[in-house]
Parts: structure tokens; C-alpha cells; sequence
């Protein structure tokens, strides 16, 4: 009694082939690249509204101006931030990769959406009894925002939506690499998206998790994280489709602490055992890597962690790193994918992002953490990780080919 | 080419509980209107068995379902090696997700609900109560076809990242808390559910008894689109 699985042979290898974001540093990647080779933190304090008080709060805000010009082109889903940062984010992806997107044909284009929480807004406003669209209220569903979205670009090929706490980003894009290894689509625009609300922000009040002055990842000092927003999009192709030197979606892998609900286990394990699934699966030994792109909160646990899962894997000789929270705060289910458009800049521009915010390095984080950008010859591999509520973890290995 | 193989199978549902050994029991007369009408406030580990487990009465409900659909496999995770658990996925997929909660908590935001605004929350929970180690992964069905659970289990044991794989179809929505809300019926009218599979490549089961086919074809329905090929 069973099903018989396919034995793949040859299994294509996956391109980014470009990529958008909206965020804390504004609209489109170019904003983003610029606030990293500036090394600025695009943070800032506002007054929200949370239950029957106001709170004031720095975070990674999409600027006012930001917002408005967006809601004024797209006016059916002008209360739907979600599906406008998306949206966003996806055209800038969709206008990078058009010679390629208009090659292929709707039905062989997939879709995945990486979420905590959607259009979350929209219920903080049902319960408070405000007016709320019915599209808004439909993109309180992950699932709904997800099969709007692929509508809205002409994704017709298989819809997925991942919700997995602060791995989203990544776990979303290891099956948009697996869509296309499956042979079920030929290209997948994978995109991340959420918001700072009243829900999200009563939430981490009530872990106590936030750092009212701003985030300081892995400094001595650092007392919290940054509530971050925005979108990121990343455009997946088979490697064959692009011309050289590509960026490989070389390998990754997921784990789970199996120890806290909301709290990263003590010793690292289960983040270093993502990040050795993902070496495996890329088939690359610790001393390939040349940068990870940090996970990096700001919370006292969460990188005390992660330092200790790096030199858990790469022992003395963790290579350079960084945490780029600083710059446009926590981000969520968008994280992921920011951050892995963030890398793949930083390839393409041979600079590795420095930690902005970093006053005095925690001696507990390895040496080699990056306070400032750091210009290099060739960027070849980058480990990228996240972890999230529920003591998950993830890795992702990009590479890229040699010019 | 080798074959996926399910070791066992359950449900708990509107229509009752039970796993692929047991077959489909009826709940208890007192509660059974209730269950069939979504009002889930009575739905307790205690109708199923005589343990206790401690971290139960926290969860939330789609944690509950999670649970006990897991535990109803009667499964002896704690039998199986710290290697095999190490390779041991866990991967759910839902509809509503964590909507039931979400709810709740934007009405009252309470610490205790917080960590459990999250669909792949339950993950965390049975990884902690079974010591799994992953690969994990939580998916929000985008439509009614849905149901890709099983094809992603498939794929981590055709590529050796898991030996067996803990599948989970959950829909956890309490019609009271829906209709609290005046929550458009539409988005949410999925009715509830817990299923579980347990499935891998080897033939050797983890579980005494082998996996009956057949007997509870609807928790193979719940989570995936191929039942009949499967059981």
C-alpha cells in the first residue's frame, strides 16, 4: 500500500531573478540599497494608538508619503495596505523580470505569499466597529490576499501561502524553488507582506519584547527588537532562463527547537541544524560561506542564540556577518524575503551591509560581526537565516556564479 | 522509485473521532448538537482518553485540534529514536489558520494568546510534546482544492530531507467567535476538523498495529486531494 514518488534526475537549478520592496527606507530596492551602503537606519518614533491609550513607539514605518502615493493609484484597495505593499513590491519585481515574465505563459507562472498576518489591520478596525471595506476584511485572510495577489499579476500556475511565524519569508521561498523543481511552474513570484498594527503591536507589548529607544542588534546593550513593514518580492526562475553571472537559490533547510513557544532555545541547536540542512542540501562545507545575513532582532535572546549557532557551525572562523534590523526594523513575514532581496544586492554590488544602530558589539557575538558596509572582491556564497515563534528556524544559501 | 507510505491515520470532526484502527466513533449525546453546530467550547482532551496532558488547557483551539488529532494516532513518539525524531517533519495546512484566535485576541489582547495568533504555532507544540526536530512547515490553503499537505511530505521524503513526516489538516473555527464578530460568513465557513497522517517510506511501522486502509477514508479526504490512491 503507498503512492510512488517520482524520482527527480537533473533537477533544474533556481535563479532569483530580480526582486522589489517597499519598506521603512521607502519605495523600490534602489531606497533600500542606498540606506545600506549609507549604513542609516530608516527607524522612527510615532504615537499609535493601541486600545484606549496611545503608545509611543520606533519602528520601521513605510513613510506617510509612501503610502499616499500608492493608495492614490490604486484606490478599490486604498484600506488594504497589505495587497498595496505587495502589490508594490511584486510590480517593481515584475518590471525588473518583464523579458522573462512575458515569455512565459500565465499558466506556468506560480505565486507564493509569505504572511504572519495579512491584512491584519482590517480586524483591529472590525472589532473597534470602524468601517472597513469588503476587500479589506477578505485580505484578513492569508489565503485570500494570496489568491488576489496572483489574480492581480497574472499568476495562473499553483498558488501557495505560507504562514510560519518569522521563517515565512524563507519557508516561502524554498517552495517557490520546489514549484519549479517539480515542474509545476516555470517561473514563481514569491512575496512577503505585513504591517505594523494595533494587533501586532499589543502583541509584542505584551512579551515585552520591544526596545522603546530602537533596536540594537547584537550590541552589548540591546534590550528589544523594532516592529518593521513593508513588502518584498523575488522573482524565481530556472537558472537556464537567465544569462551569467546568475544567483543561485543554492540549498536550505528548516527546523524546530522543540523547546520554547516563544522564546529561541539557549544553546542554538536548532537554528545550527537548520543551517547544516541547508549546507548539506547545497552541498557546501562552513568555510564556502562569506557572509550570513543574521537573523538579528535585537532581543537579548534571539541573538545571544544566534551567536552561539554560528560559531556552533563554523566553530573560530565565523565569516563576516551582519543583522540589518536597524535599518527598517523586524518585518515578520516580509523578513525573509527583504532581507534575501537585501543579499542579493549586496552581490550584485560586492558590499557586504554592515549593522546599523551597533554601538558596542556584544563580546558574546562573534568578532567578525560587521558594524559598517564592507566593500568585497567577490561575494560568492551568503547564508541567510531566520527564527521565528515556535521555536522555528531556517536557512537559505544563495550563490553567485562567477562573472 | 519508491513509495510513500501512510502508518496511521485520524479525525475528529463534527461527525465524531476515531483513527484508522478505531474507525469513526460517535461523540458523547451531550455534546454531539453542540459539535455539529461548531459551538467547540466543550471539546476536551478528556472525551478522548484519561492522560493529561499539561500543556493542553493552554492552547488555543487550533492547538487543541492539532493535538488531539496527533495523539489520536496513537503513535509512541517517545519510542522512537533520537535519530528518528531528529528527521521527523511536521507540516500542517489550514483554511482558516489561526483566524478563531486572531479574533479573540484583537478583542482582548491577552499575553497568553498572543504566541497563539500564528497557524504554525501548533507546530511548535507538537515538536515540544513529541521532542521532533523538523523539516517544518505550515501552509494556508488558498482555495477550496487546497489539500497539498501530503505532496509536500511527499517531496522532503523523495529528497531525503525527512524519514517520515507528521501531516496535519486542521480547521479550527468556533461559530461563536465568528458570529461575535459579525465576521463575513464566507470567509470563514469552512466548519472545523483536526486529521492527522503519519507517513514515510519505510514499510516497517512506528506504531504496533499497521495502518488499516480504508477505515477512516475521510481523514486521508480532509488532507489530501488523491484518498482513495492513498488508503
Amino acid at each position: 500500500m503507498g503512492i510512488a514518488l517520482e524520482t527527480a534526475v537533473n533537477e533544474p537549478a533556481i535563479a532569483i531573478a530580480g526582486g522589489g520592496a517597499v519598506c521603512a527606507t521607502g519605495l523600490g530596492l534602489a531606497s533600500l540599497q542606498r540606506a545600506v551602503a549609507a549604513n542609516t537606519s530608516a527607524l522612527q518614533r510615532r504615537e499609535l494608538v493601541v486600545g484606549k491609550t496611545s503608545q509611543s513607539i520606533v519602528a520601521g514605518f513605510v513613510p506617510d508619503e509612501t503610502v499616499a502615493q500608492l493608495r492614490a493609484a490604486d484606490a478599490a484597495h486604498s484600506d488594504s495596505r497589505a495587497f498595496l505593499f505587495a502589490a508594490a513590491a511584486l510590480r517593481e519585481a515584475a518590471e525588473n523580470t518583464s523579458d522573462i515574465l512575458d515569455s512565459i505563459p500565465p499558466q506556468r507562472r506560480g505565486f507564493v505569499l509569505s504572511t504572519t498576518k495579512a491584512n491584519i489591520e482590517a480586524l483591529d478596525n472590525l472589532v473597534r466597529r470602524q468601517p472597513v471595506s469588503a476587500i479589506a476584511q477578505r485580505q484578513i485572510q492569508p489565503s485570500f490576499l494570496a489568491t488576489d495577489l496572483a489574480e492581480a499579476f497574472d499568476c495562473r500556475g499553483p498558488v501557495q501561502c505560507v504562514s510560519a511565524a518569522c521563517i515565512s519569508g524563507l519557508s516561502a521561498l524554498l517552495q517557490g524553488t520546489a514549484l519549479i523543481r517539480r515542474g509545476l511552474a516555470d517561473v514563481v513570484l514569491v512575496a512577503g507582506v505585513d504591517l505594523i498594527s494595533q494587533f501586532v503591536l499589543s502583541g509584542f507589548n505584551s512579551l515585552k519584547s520591544l526596545d522603546p529607544e530602537g533596536c540594537r542588534p547584537f550590541d552589548q546593550s540591546r534590550i528589544g527588537l523594532s516592529l518593521g513593514e513593508g513588502a518584498a518580492a523575488i522573482v524565481l526562475v530556472k537558472r537556464e532562463l537567465l544569462s551569467s553571472p546568475a544567483i543561485l537559490i543554492s540549498g536550505g533547510g528548516t527546523s524546530n527547537d522543540a523547546n520554547h513557544l516563544t522564546g529561541p532555545s539557549r544553546d542554538g541547536s536548532g537554528l545550527a541544524l537548520a543551517i547544516q540542512r541547508a549546507l548539506t542540501k547545497a552541498d557546501f562545507t562552513p568555510e564556502q560561506i562569506d557572509y550570513v545575513n543574521a537573523h538579528g532582532t535585537g532581543t537579548p535572546y534571539n541573538d545571544a542564540m544566534e551567536s552561539l549557532a554560528l560559531r556552533s557551525v563554523f566553530g573560530d572562523h565565523v565569516p563576516s556577518f551582519s543583522s540589518n534590523k536597524g535599518i527598517f526594523g523586524h518585518t515578520l513575514g516580509t523578513a525573509g524575503i527583504l532581507e534575501t532581496a537585501l543579499c542579493m544586492t549586496a552581490m550584485q554590488n560586492n558590499l557586504l551591509p554592515g549593522t546599523p544602530r551597533l554601538r558596542e558589539r556584544d563580546p558574546v557575538a562573534p568578532a567578525s560581526l560587521l558594524a559598517t558596509p564592507q566593500p568585497a572582491v567577490h561575494v560568492k556564497r551568503i547564508l541567510k537565516m531566520n527564527c521565528g515563534f515556535g521555536g522555528t528556524n531556517a536557512a537559505v544559501i544563495l550563490e553567485q556564479e562567477q562573472p | 522509485m519508491s513509495n510513500l507510505v501512510i502508518h496511521a491515520a485520524s479525525y475528529l470532526g463534527p461527525e465524531g473521532f476515531g483513527n484508522d484502527q478505531t474507525g469513526l466513533r460517535a461523540w458523547p449525546a451531550v455534546l454531539a448538537g453542540n459539535l455539529s453546530r461548531g459551538e467547540l467550547e466543550g471539546l476536551h482532551w478528556s472525551l478522548l482518553s484519561d492522560s493529561d496532558p499539561s500543556r493542553f488547557l493552554r492552547m488555543d483551539l487550533m492547538c487543541r485540534l492539532g493535538f488531539m488529532a496527533a495523539e489520536l494516532l496513537a503513535v509512541n513518539f517517545d519510542a522512537l529514536s533520537d535519530t528518528r525524531r531528529d528527521r521527523l517533519g511536521v507540516c500542517v495546512e489550514s483554511f482558516t489558520g489561526s483566524l478563531d484566535t486572531d479574533i479573540r485576541f484583537a478583542q482582548t489582547p491577552r499575553p497568553s494568546i498572543f504566541a497563539y495568533t500564528l497557524p504554525s504555532t501548533v507546530i511548535g507544540e507538537l515538536c515540544i510534546r513529541y521532542r521532533l526536530k523538523g523539516p517544518v512547515l505550515s501552509l494556508i490553503s488558498p482555495d477550496a482544492a487546497g489539500a497539498s499537505v501530503l505532496t509536500e511530505a511527499a517531496e522532503w521524503l523523495r529528497a531525503s530531507d525527512a524519514e517520515m513526516v507528521l501531516c496535519l489538516g486542521i480547521e479550527a473555527i468556533n461559530r461563536s467567535t465568528v458570529n461575535a464578530l459579525s465576521f463575513p460568513e464566507k470567509l470563514s465557513a469552512r466548519g472545523w476538523h483536526g486529521a492527522a497522517l503519519l507517513v514515510g517510506l519505510a514499510e516497517k511501522s512506528p506504531r504496533e498495529k499497521q495502518f488499516t486502509g480504508g477505515a477512516l477514508v475521510d481523514a486521508c479526504r480532509k488532507l489530501c486531494s488523491a484518498p482513495e490512491r492513498a488508503c
